[in-house]
């Protein structure tokens, strides 16, 4: 009975295999008509845009640094929260793309915590935290740019070769 | 030409495989070294409430500032993750298409 009843089981389950494996394989070559894309394609301006963000970030995070009796700066925040305004509007208008309206937004949550900490803060800054801010930062923003760099190098891998029927 | 269901999977699997397996190690060095630089900076930032240089109000607003950078990285692997199911199934697809399409006769696959 032992031996029957996986053997029964086998060829069931073959042929329950089959045709769903069948019917995967149908949708799959339905849908793939044309190519398939789950996230959209590489954005120039928001690459663009996040690196003068951060050059911005660090001239004056540096400045704090050098400087630690730098006085609190409104016109760094202004300028940018204008500029992450605007790449969150585009990203927000751009097709599968709502990964990196997030990460903006998180990167904007961080320059809110800065400001308040900036303001905060007494002079001399203490260097520790000039350093942990632009550290957080520094991560936030090669996140978004290694993602648009390999949204850039989408399909430049070479093609995979067919490999051999067994 | 009849299609061969094992055939064609197995062509299908040899060609998504190695993409898989390709991206999730360059996504794992990248979570790695930014796991790692916000691991040093949350030690950091305790060593210098330990020593008086901030409180634990600034404390708490740069600790916020790494979770978002957390969140962020996450993000990111999240859509290398897409990218790389994209590039499986293109794949996987490309090495069937010629076969596929003579057989059927007609260009099913573009």
């Amino acid at each position: 009975m032992k031996m029957i009843i996986p053997s029964t089981n086998m060829r069931s389950k073959k042929r329950i295999v089959g045709p769903i494996f069948l019917a995967l394989l149908s949708v799959a070559l339905l849908l793939a008509s044309c190519t398939v894309k789950l996230i959209g394609d590489y954005d120039d301006t928001i690459d663009k845009g996040v690196t003068d963000v951060q050059q911005k970030a660090e001239l004056y995070l540096s400045k704090l640094q050098s400087t630690p009796n730098t006085p609190y700066d409104q016109g760094f925040y202004d300028d940018i929260y204008a500029r992450l305004a605007v790449l969150k509007s585009r990203a927000s208008s751009l097709p599968k793309y709502p990964i990196i309206v997030e990460q903006l937004a998180n990167l904007k949550s961080q320059f809110d915590d800065l400001q308040k900490l900036d303001k905060s803060m007494a002079r001399p800054f203490p260097s520790g935290a000039v350093t942990a801010a632009e550290s957080a930062i520094s991560v936030s923003v090669e996140s978004i740019l290694k993602l648009e760099l390999a949204l850039k190098d989408r399909g430049k891998a070479s093609a995979p070769s067919l490999p051999k029927a067994k | 030409m009849a299609l061969d269901v094992g055939t064609l999977a197995t062509q299908m699997l040899g060609a998504a495989l190695p993409i898989l397996k390709k991206n999730a190690q360059d996504a794992e060095s990248f979570a790695k070294t930014e796991f790692t630089k916000i691991a040093q900076t949350i030690v950091s930032i305790g060593e210098q409430v330990a020593s008086g240089q901030i409180n634990q109000q600034q404390a708490g607003l740069l600790l916020d500032m790494q979770t978002s950078a957390s969140r962020n990285v996450l993000l990111t692997l999240q859509g290398l993750a897409l990218l790389t199911v994209e590039e499986a199934i293109n794949g996987a697809l490309s090495v069937v298409k010629t076969a596929v399409n003579t057989a059927l006769g007609f260009a099913l696959i573009a």
